[in-house]
Formats: C-alpha cells, structure tokens, sequence
C-alpha cells in the first residue's frame, strides 16, 4: 500500500481537482455573466462567492494532501485570465491557494472551521478581477474612450479607489458565509445522502 | 472493407497553437494590451477564430460573427463622444460582444477539435507536468457531463412543475444544484476508477496514436504572434 | 491464474461485503459471479482487478493473488496491464471525448509504440464489427454503443485477466448480442474473463464456471453445464434471473380482453434538430388504464418518445385525447409523469416526505403518508432520497407523481440492473398503479419483465412503419 502513504499526488486526486474545477468553472460563469451589467458588476463578490462555496467544501472533503487546493486556483486564475478577467485573478488566485492550502492543512485536512477559512481566503481570486480597474484605471478606460464620459464616470463614481478594499472585505465575508453555507449542505445531503 | 484509422491531423492548427492563440487573444483582445497602436492586430486576432471555424466548415457561425463584428464595428465608429444613457449601454453591450466573443470562439474551436490524448500529447511536448495536464483534461471532459446533467435535472424540474417553496430564490438554487453536483461526485469517482484501471498515473510514460507535430502554418502563426508582441513593446517607436 | 485466499473485505464505514471467500480461478476459463443484488459479486470484482484495496478503502484481510502475485503489493499502473476492466455505467467510464483515442487510452498509457496501438485497433474493428462506432464523439452514441467501445478499449490492451461489472445493464439486445460476439472472441483468445452479471440468459453459452454468491459468501459453486441446465424455479429460488434469452421486440403477449377507455394521440413527429426523424406518427390510438410497453432497439428514440408524450420536448407539437379532453404539450406536462431512468435526476429534497409534501397542490401530510404506505415507503420517510436503494428512489419518484395526481405514468427501463427479486417488486409496483386507474407506459428491453405484467406491447419500429393504421391492434397484429 506504499501510495496510499505518499504524500505526492496520485491520478485520483488529480482527476478529483479537474472535476470540482470543471462544477466551480460552470456555477462562476453562470453568475459572473451577470457582472455585465455595470451596476451588477459588484455583486461579483457576493453572489458567486456564496454559491460556489457548495461544492468548495465536499471538494475539501475529499483533499488529504498538499497541493490539491494551489492546484484548483492556479486552473480557475488561468481560466479567469482566458476568459476574460485580468491576470491578476492569477497570481491572486496563485498565492491565496498556498495560504489557503497552509490553513487547510493547520486543521489536519478535517477542520470544518479552517475549511470554511480556507474557502473564503481562495476565493479571493474573485477580487482580483477588479485590480484592473483600481490600479490601472487610467489604462482599462483609455481602450473604453469610445463608451462616453458618462459611462466611465458611472463606473468610476461606482468604484472609487477606496472601494477596493471594501470590496476585499466584502468577498472574504460572502466567502465565510458561502463556506459555512457549504458545510450546511454538505451535512443536510450529502452526509445524509452518503456520498460524502 | 478494411478499417484504416484515419491519422490525418484532426484539425488545421496544433494543441499548442491554439493556446498560444487563446492566450493572445486573452491579453491583447480581451485585455486590450498596446492600447491604440495595436489596432490591426487587435482586429487580426478577432477574425482569427472565425477564419478558424470556416476551416471546420461552420458556415452558419461564420456567417454571424462576421455580421456581428461588422455590425459593432460600424456602432463604435458612430456610437461616440458624449452620449446618452441608453446609448452607453449600447456602446458597452456592443464593446463586450466583441471583447468577448473571439475568446469564446477560440476557447470553443480548441474544446472542439482538439482530442484529449492530443492535448495531453502537446502538453508533454511543451514539458507540462501531469499534476497540470490530467486536471485540465478531465475538465475538458467534465463540461459536457455537467450540461447532459443539468439539462436532464432541469427537464425533471419542469415535469414536477417545480415552482417549489413558492419559489424562493435560495431553494430554487439548491434544488438545482445538490442533484447536480451530487450526480458529477458520483460519476467523477467512478471516471476515476475507470482511468486508474486503465492504467493512467502520474509521471508515466505515454505514447499517442495521433501526430502532433507543429507544420507550416503552425510557424506562420507563432511568427505572427512573436511579430504582435514585439510590435506592442517596441512599436511605438516607428509611430 | 487467479487465488482468493480467505479474503474478507468491509468497506470503510460499512457491513462486510466478502467474508472468507477462499477459491482460485483458472486462466483461460469464464466466470460466472452472480446472485441478489448486494451479494458481495461487484465486491469481488474489484478485488480482481485491484480498485480494492488501492482505491476503495476499507478493510481486507487475506489475499487475493494475481498471477502469483499479491494485489496489495502491485500498483494499480502496473496491474492494469494483466487485468482489463468494464464497468456498469456507460457514461462514466470514458477519459476522451472521442472513439479512436478511446480505444487507444490504455495502450497509450502502458507505453506502447503508436503504430502496434493503431494495428491492433485496426484488427479489432476487423473483428468485431466496430466500424460505424469509430471516429466519433462519444457523447452522441447510445449506451449500448458506449458499452462497446468500453469493451473494444480493454481488447485493445490484450490483458489476460479481463473482468466485467454487470456490462449488460444498460444494454438491449442488439447491444447484448455485440457482448456476446465479443466473449466469443475473447473466449478463443483463451483469455481469463470474470463477469458479474443478473441478466444470465445471454452468457449460457460462453460460461465455464459458474459462482453464486449470497450474503457475501459463495453459496455454490457450479460448472457451466450444470448451471444451464437448473429449471427456472430453481434460478428464481436462488434469487437469479430467468435463463430464456429472448428479444423483447419479438415477444408475443396474449390480447386485451375489455378496454377502459382510450387515449388518443396526434401529431407524433419529431427529430433532434438536423438529424433524421425519429418517429413520424400522425394518430394512434392506445388502450387507457393498461400497462404499455413500448420497445425497439437503442438508439431508436424510445425514450425520446417518452419525451415527447409527456411534454418535455418543445419542439414537438403532438397533442393528446383522454376523456375528452385534448391536452397541448405545456398541459401534458401537469397530467404525465416520467420517472427517468436515472431517478436521481428528478428527487430534490432532503427528506422522502418532503419529495412528496412538495408535489401536492396543497401540503398534506396526512395524505402523504397514505401514499408513501401504500408504496411500502412509510418506514424510510424522514430518510434522504439519495440515501435510497435504486428501487426506492424509483418509488419516492412514483409517490410524487401519486401526490400530484397525474394519471399516466411514464417509466424509462423502470428494471435495468435490476436482480430476480427487485424486478418483481417493480412489477407489482406496476400493477398497483394499473389497479389504481392510473395507465402505465413504459420503455423496455426486459423480457421477463414484459411477461411479467405488461398488457400491450408496441414496437416503435412498428408504430413508425404502420402509421396510416391508427389503431393499435392493427397495427400490433400481421407483419
């Protein structure tokens, strides 16, 4: 049984990282579609955040091992960053990976409290789609000239500068609540149902 | 009549192209890197995917993207300076059309016709490590699991005339989604057995049936691509 | 070949599944492992071909050898290359998205050279018949087509050990007989093959050696011969399946004596958009409060026309008569219920009653568990549906529609994978429902099934071809 001690990845985690990347993929563009909007464009941080805490926790349910976390961030940073979002949501996505891995692994892989922290801090990535905006302003609304002043300063007056950090605060409380949301259903069905 | 298997590359253009492309259209369409001075390439890159799914004999698509573009184009020429409100939301709704839609097309081309042994195959070539490489397949394989699924839960839903709970929103997502995901937890471990039984593990080493090999207009794409970002750094110059 | 060696095996957090199973399987001989459902075969299955103890966790004890070899000893990698695996489900176990490199994935992963792989695939679509299957998205092939490619991809990798996990579940008799073909091929190779199976009938001919499990013991143990030769009653006692292997399209059943009113249906034509039509019925008229079977091959569009009955499908613009009333699709949706093939589909809640309390017009529970009683479901009513066995969840799907007050009930292969026991028990469901008024029309390709309760059988092929008849009696009698 000498891979059941290793602590390297095996396919079955690998093939477990790509499913639940595949289901949190799905639900945040479903919800992210409504970002368009341009007054929607901040519920990004609390739907999405709230909902995809679901399968976040019974994908915690089956990681043993470092690096599985990291591994599921760093996938959802590139798809965010080919489909549209900065690459901010990357190198985010990269390092709340590590330190959400970090905590997880405080907890021993079974801590349902340092799960649901674990969720809120990774999620963050969510954020980083608007680093564009706060920290190159000038750029991200020099190639939407064309969208007239009123737009942009709609969108601006919506998103002063000191917002940023709002809305960090803003995604890591969706994130907690989406977590403990989580365990909630996990334990309504999925423990229930027994596939947990 | 003997069978032969048909080792004619599947599409056009390598795996690794089209990431290379989808990365590009990433950062300089969708990202608008370059600004202005990128202009023509900016709108090489949007025609791109469609030249793409003219090669797959997609004529329908092709022929609406192409109004499409043609159409948002001529309302940003118009659609200028100070505008109303309405006009604004025009403007935008047109904007992300045509910022979103070649990465949807590409991101569509490469799921359509790449293989997932000739995108694992590529990978290696490229040196990605497996903990990458199975993940990004196995997703390539899920999506179109996570829609059969859906669809039928949501066939199943309209049957019971599912206005459940008076329609409360919170119930509405949980109906839909504890079904789903518990079905994609179900059918992700058996997929798992099935791969391990098959002999899939990590650091293996795999062979492909399929050629992936880059050819011509492989390198006539990088060049173009390599062309792009030197112009976006240096370009400016010759302006 | 293969040794069981006092092997008991609990899975994590559950009741023994073997216990001291001690026996040893020749090379080159075919196995039968079969009995009731929960009887330990799948369990056994996967102590073959290593998924316990390397990926189902849990306890065992003894040893189980491969080619002389213990499982817990080789990895899973390497035991792949002695022991190919088919499984049940025929959605689940593919890792590409088309046939080709299907078939090729476990050669590609042992590392052979591409040209061998492509010479082998090549000499099997010789073989076996798998031409029209290649090159395509697998996605778009029925489950008996899925079912074969997974067998084609475990040839291709020329194991000796090959081991199948009720292979047959999902498959109609087109599908079963490509099973067989491929046994045969399998059998001259001279290959070791375990099956675990409930549909018997098919495998008569091939099976050297048959075991028969109960309770996580090998109850008997038989030579092919011996088992072919034991009367139905004495299957049926040791809670197995018939042995008449029959083609439900072909089936006779004795005509309806008596009518009880008729529903009426117009306009059945529809197709999947830029595909051929599937079925093209202008009127047809069916008997009411009967059980209905209609069958046909896979892939036929059986349950597309369930589908299209009870109004899931837009695009179908059918309509139906009952009592005088002319339902559009939109209304059918209120007055028909299917329960899917996949029950898991359509059960939401977290509690059985609930599932039920929900489908009511107006909440009562009382009335509920009158309905949940009368489907033997009272004692798991606080219970999770998913927590259900197959056959209860398929209840819990009928007690909504009870509860809703539909009238025509739709099942889609209400009994695949289903043992002796469990087929039965939906029978008589079956017949409840009829007792109640209620019309039953359900898709099959179980025979036993179709004896068993059925009233009136219809072939979509038939329906399809005999459609200027507009009554089903004609269109039933003469060829």
């Amino acid at each position: 049984m000498n891979e059941t001690n290793s602590n390297k990845l095996n396919a079955h985690d690998l093939i477990n990282v790509g499913i639940y990347t595949a289901i949190m993929a799905v639900l945040l563009c479903v919800f992210a579609c409504l970002g368009i909007i341009p007054v929607m464009m901040l519920s990004l941080v609390v739907i999405p955040p709230l909902v995809a805490g679901i399968p976040y926790m019974l994908f915690l349910t089956k990681v043993k091992k470092f690096g599985m976390i990291l591994l599921m961030n760093i996938l959802m940073g590139l798809m965010l960053w080919v489909t549209g979002m900065s690459y901010y949501a990357t190198i985010v996505g990269t390092i709340t990976g590590l330190i959400a891995e970090w905590i997880y692994r405080k907890g021993e892989y079974k801590s349902k409290k340092l799960g649901i922290l674990a969720y809120a801090v990774s999620i963050l990535y969510i954020w980083a789609n608007y680093f564009g905006i706060f920290y190159n302003a000038e750029q991200y609304f020099s190639t939407r000239q064309n969208y007239g002043q009123e737009y942009i300063d709609s969108v601006t007056a919506l998103l002063p500068p000191w917002m940023s950090p709002v809305l960090l605060i803003a995604n890591f409380l969706f994130g907690l609540l989406g977590g403990y949301i989580g365990t909630k259903v996990l334990k309504k069905h999925f423990e229930k149902a027994g596939i947990v | 009549m003997d069978y032969k298997v048909d080792l004619k590359p599947a599409s056009l253009i390598d795996p690794r192209t089209k990431l290379l492309l989808l990365f590009m259209i990433s950062v300089f369409v969708l990202g608008g890197a370059g600004g202005e001075k990128m202009t023509v390439f900016y709108w090489i890159l949007v025609f791109v995917p469609v030249l793409l799914l003219l090669s797959e004999r997609k004529w329908k698509l092709f022929f609406i993207s192409v109004l499409v573009y043609g159409c948002s184009y001529g309302a940003q020429m118009f659609l200028k300076g100070d505008l109303r409100p309405w006009e604004s939301v025009l403007a935008l709704s047109v904007y992300v059309i045509v910022k979103f839609l070649p990465a949807v097309f590409m991101a569509r081309y490469t799921m359509a016709t790449t293989k997932v042994s000739e995108f694992i195959a590529a990978g290696k070539k490229m040196h990605l490590p497996d903990t990458l490489l199975i993940p990004v397949s196995v997703i390539f394989r899920y999506f179109p699991t996570i829609g059969e699924e859906y669809s039928c839960i949501r066939d199943a839903m309209k049957m019971r005339g599912i206005c459940l709970g008076g329609g409360k929103a919170s119930q509405m997502v949980e109906y839909r989604m504890v079904p789903l995901i518990a079905d994609c937890t179900v059918i992700g471990e058996e997929l798992s057995a099935a791969a391990l039984t098959r002999g899939l593990e990590v650091g293996i080493q795999r062979t492909c049936i399929w050629n992936v090999k880059l050819r011509f207009l492989d390198y006539l794409i990088m060049g173009f691509c390599i062309f792009t970002v030197v112009w976006c750094m240096i370009g400016g110059f010759f302006l | 070949m293969i040794r069981f060696e006092h092997v008991s095996f609990c899975y994590a957090g559950g009741s023994a599944s073997l216990k001291e199973i001690d026996h040893s399987i020749k090379p080159g001989k075919i196995t039968l492992i079969c009995g009731p459902s929960g009887c330990g075969k799948t369990t056994m299955i996967r102590c073959v071909n290593g998924l316990i103890p390397h990926f189902y966790k849990g306890d065992l004890q003894g040893r189980v050898l491969v080619k002389e070899r213990q499982t817990t000893d080789i990895p899973l990698q390497k035991l792949s290359r002695y022991v190919g695996s088919v499984f049940q489900n025929p959605r689940s176990q593919f890792f590409n998205v088309d046939t080709t490199s299907e078939i090729a994935f476990g050669c590609e992963n042992f590392g052979m050279k591409p040209e061998e792989i492509i010479d082998r695939i090549e000499k099997l679509v010789r073989q076996t018949n798998l031409r029209s299957l290649m090159d395509r998205n697998i996605f778009r092939l029925s489950g008996g087509e899925k079912q074969k490619i997974a067998c084609a991809g475990v040839a291709c990798q020329e194991p000796e050990v090959i081991t199948l996990d009720e292979p047959s579940a999902n498959l109609d008799h087109e599908g079963v007989c490509g099973l067989q073909k491929m046994l045969a091929l399998w059998k001259k190779q001279g290959k070791t093959v375990l099956i675990a199976e409930h549909r018997i009938a098919y495998l008569l001919p091939y099976i050297d050696e048959v075991l028969i499990m109960e309770d996580g013991r090998i109850r008997e143990e038989m030579t092919g011969e011996a088992f072919a030769s034991l009367s139905e009653e004495e299957l049926h006692k040791r809670g197995l399946r018939g042995k008449t292997f029959e083609n439900a399209v072909s089936m006779e059943l004795p005509p309806l004596k008596g009518e009880r009113g008729k529903i009426l249906l117009e306009h059945f034509r529809f197709g999947y958009k830029g595909e051929k039509v599937l079925f093209d019925i202008p009127r047809i008229e069916l008997p009411a409060g009967e059980i209905i079977a209609i069958v046909g091959g896979n892939g036929r569009g059986k349950t597309t026309f369930l589908r299209c009955l009870c109004g899931m499908e837009k695009r179908c613009k059918a309509l139906v008569t009952m009592n005088g009333q002319t339902w559009n699709r939109k209304q059918r949706l209120k007055h028909f219920y299917m329960v899917m093939q996949d029950v898991n589909h359509q059960l939401f809640t977290d509690r059985v009653l609930e599932e039920v309390l929900i489908s009511q017009e107006r909440e009562d529970k009382e009335k509920a568990m009158e309905i949940l009683g009368k489907l033997d479901l009272e004692e798991v009513a606080e219970r999770h549906p998913l927590s259900l066995s197959g056959g209860q969840k398929q209840r819990v799907a009928v007690a909504s529609a009870l509860a809703s007050g539909r009238e025509i009930l739709l099942f889609d292969e209400p009994t695949s994978g289903l043992d002796h026991s469990h087929m039965r028990q939906v029978a008589r469901l079956l017949d409840d429902l009829k007792k109640q008024g209620k019309t039953v029309i359900l898709v099959t390709h179980d025979g036993e099934l179709l004896k068993e309760v059925c009233t009136v059988k219809l072939s979509l092929e038939d329906l399809n071809r005999k459609a200027d008849l507009f009554s089903y009696e004609a269109v039933q009698q003469g060829t």
